[in-house]
């Protein structure tokens, strides 16, 4: 058999290797708490509460898919957290606007990292490297560095108090976002458009595409991406603080590169992440509830994505694939 | 009651009750811990440290470097923020050596202490000494004294090249939200415990969490310890919680010992649907936790105000630099704030607000300033 088919065989049982990875994760946990782990509050709470760190991996796939890294979303989170919380708690701006403002926020911090990485020619990693340490020093100044507790109810109603079967809206707006991005990645002219740019900036420029323009709508959807993760975020704790949003951008990036494995392997896609964050919080909400100690978590994450990626390359023939 | 001599009274009542109570009803265990509550929700009186001393000839010339373990800290730069005021009143210069909470930026501050003749080094409620000690020895051998504030448990060893600590109990603190549950469960509580045993209070503070709740509540139960380093609260916590409700039905009560955890618990008990049956105590009084209290999704928080912190961090430190003796504990009184007082903090809360202003005037007596 021809090696090239070979591999494209691997690659068809291994699409649907995470998901069956999955399955016994939830079955292993089932069977040792009976009654306790499998039940549907426990898995409609744990969809949920994950809604954020989803958006946020989401935003993550966009550039990779187009080249780029963009390690400025997690500070987009906490500055749209804290925008919100700034303008809303203390200086009562209706909460309408202040999720307004936070989007423009976002987009500006788009517009500036892709006039960096784009005109300039500097490296994205550098550029967004740069924006993060910026921004997380602007959330701070904003802030005084201080946790704000109290933004409006009606930002709380829609992300965790409403609920459709039980689950919170949270989850719906991850899910929505998962499929819009599935849509656009792989239907669209302008999806097709970023995975060529990923795949190489100069046949893609060859073949008559605006590489720059691409690259830069790449890095604005990501950040308006990161935004309404940092919306959810505040919604979900119905507070914000200066820190903790950028404590997600590495679980993010662990769910983006363990996603590439996943639904169509080798490359990044929306299915792929949001099962590979179900997958990752399943895990650490399994061993949680039995009790184990934290640290083992990192331990599950770290081998979890190390296992999928190997597993992964070694069905598809070890080919090369774009995930860096 | 003097809040402060009230509370080592009940202490002291409380550690002879805890030996007579094995195999007491719980009526008894509850009733102990509704003693100690109310000891701790009386408005702070202010207890003299030591004899007064001529505060301005004592710092006259004298310069202060207060190194956090991170600038970026709310508490710890409230307190550095008033111990500069409380400085300004009696003469002292005190300067904050800002930082990103990177040990070689400490390292950096206490050379800074020692190449601008600094007199103290102020490792104010956060950088353990044991991190620096190459560089604490240098300060000792240039004449520079390093101080802590608000670090140790009087339990806990000094590290030697501490010239003066003015340490806080919270093994008592960890006895009081003991009580608290006690009391709020009416003996039967099931608690889920949050912390963070990287940080040096953790242990005294679990300790006497642990000791009251089996001395005085034989149906209490601690169910379930989650351990989340403070790096990886925003991860860790809200999932682990959300695990540790949904495991086990019977928890009544999540203690976070640090209230700052609650911004990650509060949302971990609203997703799980039992925000009528789980109540939340804490401890730090830090304001949107107070703020918590107020909209009922915190049921208590033990507060500290941090204006106190800093007026007795300067007043020990200076009787340490002039020779007097140098008070065996910092003396800022522990009060709880519920929803029957919480309004007091301020709406929003403040850092200072809701513990009276009895101290302000008795540290003014304690340094002779007129």
């Amino acid at each position: 058999m021809p090696a090239a088919t070979r591999a494209d065989e691997g690659a068809g049982l291994g699409r649907f290797a995470l998901l069956g990875v999955w399955a016994v994760v939830v079955v292993v946990f089932s069977i040792a708490m009976p009654g306790v782990f499998f039940n549907w509050n426990n898995f409609a709470v744990l969809a949920g509460s994950q809604a954020p760190a989803a958006l946020l991996a989401l935003a993550l796939v966009i550039p990779l898919t187009s080249g780029d890294y963009d390690l400025s979303v997690g500070a987009v989170v906490t500055l749209a957290a804290m925008i919100i919380g700034v303008l809303n708690v203390w200086h009562s701006v209706p909460i309408g606007w202040t999720l307004l403002i936070a989007l423009a926020a976002g987009i500006t911090v788009g517009a500036v990292n892709a006039f960096f990485i784009v005109y300039f020619r500097i490296p994205s990693l550098v550029v967004t490297l740069a924006s993060a340490s910026l921004i997380s020093g602007i959330v701070q100044w904003l802030s005084n560095s201080s946790t704000i507790s109290g933004i409006s109810p009606w930002l709380v109603d829609v992300t965790v108090n409403g609920r459709l079967f039980g689950i919170d809206f949270a989850f719906y707006y991850a899910l929505a976002a998962t499929a819009l991005l599935w849509y656009v990645l792989e239907y669209t002219p302008a999806g097709r458009r970023l995975l060529f740019v990923g795949r190489s900036r100069e046949v893609a420029r060859l073949n008559g595409i605006n590489v720059d323009r691409t690259r830069s709508a790449s890095l604005l959807a990501s950040s308006c991406l990161a935004t309404l993760a940092g919306v959810v975020y505040a919604g979900t704790l119905g507070s914000a603080d200066p820190f903790s949003g950028t404590n997600f951008l590495l679980p993010a990036f662990a769910a983006a590169f363990l996603g590439a494995t996943s639904i169509i392997p080798g490359r990044f896609n929306a299915w792929g992440t949001f099962v590979a964050v179900y997958f990752l919080s399943t895990g650490i909400t399994g061993l949680s509830m039995l009790g184990i100690p934290l640290w083992v978590t990192n331990v599950f994450n770290g081998g979890a994505l190390l296992a999928a990626v190997t597993l992964s390359q070694f069905a598809r023939g070890r080919q090369e694939t774009d995930l860096g | 009651m003097n809040s402060g001599v009230g509370g080592i009274a009940a202490s002291l009542a409380g550690c002879l009750a805890a030996a007579a109570f094995a195999g007491a009803d719980p009526a008894a265990g509850v009733a102990h811990a509704r003693q100690m509550i109310e000891a701790h929700q009386t408005k702070p009186v202010f207890t003299a440290p030591g004899a007064p001393f001529d505060a301005r000839a004592c710092a006259a010339g004298r310069k202060m470097l207060s190194i956090p373990n991170n600038s970026g800290n709310p508490f710890l730069k409230g307190i550095i923020e008033r111990e500069i005021a409380a400085g300004k009143e009696v003469g002292l210069t005190v300067q904050e050596w800002q930082n990103q909470g990177q040990p070689n930026q400490w390292t950096q501050g206490v050379d800074f202490a020692i190449r601008n003749h600094f007199d103290i080094i102020d490792l104010i409620s956060g950088i353990d000494p044991k991190t620096l000690e190459p560089q604490l020895r240098a300060a000792a051998a240039a004449g520079v004294k390093t101080m802590t504030s608000h670090f140790y448990d009087p339990a806990q060893a000094v590290d030697p090249l501490v010239a003066a600590s003015l340490p806080v109990n919270f093994n008592a603190v960890g006895k009081l939200l003991a009580d608290w549950v006690i009391m709020r469960s009416g003996g039967r509580a099931n608690v889920v415990l949050v912390e963070s045993d990287e940080v040096p209070p953790t242990a005294p503070l679990l300790r006497g969490f642990a000791d009251e709740i089996a001395g005085f509540c034989p149906a209490c139960r601690i169910v379930q310890r989650v351990n989340v380093g403070v790096t990886e609260w925003a991860v860790k916590i809200q999932p682990s919680v959300q695990s540790a409700l949904l495991a086990n039905p019977d928890v009544n009560f999540v203690v976070p010992i640090y209230d700052s955890m609650s911004q990650f618990v509060v949302p971990a008990v609203h997703l799980t649907g039992r925000q009528s049956g789980v109540k939340i105590a804490t401890f730090n009084g830090t304001p949107f936790v107070l703020d918590y209290v107020r909209s009922g999704a915190v049921d208590m928080d033990i507060g500290e105000s941090l204006d106190w912190i800093a007026r007795a961090t300067v007043d020990g430190y200076l009787r340490a630099e002039c020779g007097l003796p140098v008070p065996k504990n910092i003396g800022v009184p522990l009060y709880l704030f519920d929803a029957g007082n919480v309004k007091d903090a301020g709406v929003p809360a403040g850092y200072d607000q809701g513990y009276g202003g009895d101290y302000l005037q008795g540290f003014r007596s304690a340094w002779k300033l007129r």
